[in-house]
């Protein structure tokens, strides 16, 4: 079965396929032409953080939290706001249930 | 003398270890037009982990003696390290300051001296002929 008589899309899994394979062919050839003289368990092999000491994988990570940093800081007040709200005490959850339920009685029933 | 062993591009890393600048100027300028030793393969890069020659100017603060340790053991066997600068000779300007740890060959091992304050650019690339020698000759040894 010839190529071209699949169906016409770039979305084929068989085309797919032979560009996985072709890719993963080009990579072992480049990784192939690569440096062999490293010395494995020495600093050849470490990372390279011009020339610093590279700490421990958890403490390089970027955590997610940070992505929001902007996010955060532009709405601060908003959240300190509500986290001083969020006491984490159901009684206190109850309370701001029954009031928000009594101001929408009133909105619809009354006013 | 003809390249039998060592038959690749000499690439070289650059750091500086508390220089006041003058010596990597003069690098850059070997790399300018005028000069040009990427006509010869020679050029910067980026990591040690790349390099064949490591080029180390200044004199070696406290700060930076183990990041040039550190780097000098990133670099790759067979490597040169080439001095540019009386300042990493021997201490320069900045001799017997308080700061200092250096010279360069009392921290790592050191092939070739290029002295000058700072040293001209055809002095620098003299300097990188000799070091291609070097490798070539070491390069020859381990064949042999």
């Amino acid at each position: 079965m010839a190529i071209s008589e699949l169906s016409y899309s770039p979305w084929s899994p068989v085309l797919w396929l032979l560009a996985f394979v072709v890719v993963m062919i080009m990579a072992y050839f480049f990784r192939r032409r690569g440096q062999k003289k490293y010395k494995k368990g020495t600093e050849q092999t470490r990372i390279f953080l011009c020339g610093e000491e590279v700490p421990e994988a958890r403490q390089r990570h970027i955590r997610a939290h940070n992505v929001y940093w902007g996010f955060f800081k532009t709405m601060k007040e908003y959240y300190d706001a509500n986290i001083k709200a969020h006491t984490g005490i159901i009684n206190d959850y109850i309370i701001w249930f029954i009031a928000l339920v009594s101001i929408t009685a009133v909105i619809l029933f009354i006013v | 003398m003809s390249l039998n062993s060592f038959k690749r591009a000499l690439w070289a890393y650059h750091i500086n270890t508390g220089s006041c600048n003058g010596c990597d100027i003069e690098i850059l300028a070997v790399l300018t037009p005028r000069y040009d030793v990427e006509r010869f393969g020679i050029m910067l890069v980026g990591s040690p982990r790349h390099a064949d020659v490591l080029l180390v100017t200044g004199p070696v603060t406290r700060q930076m003696e183990p990041r040039l340790k550190r780097v000098y053991e990133q670099t790759p066997d067979p490597k040169v390290v080439m001095v540019i600068g009386n300042c990493g000779i021997e201490g320069g300007v900045f001799y017997e300051s308080y700061n200092l740890v250096g010279p360069i060959d009392q921290i790592i091992p050191v092939d070739v001296y290029i002295p000058g304050c700072p040293p001209r650019p055809e002095a620098i690339i003299e300097g990188v002929v000799k070091t291609w020698v070097k490798l070539e000759k070491t390069m020859e040894q381990r064949v042999a």
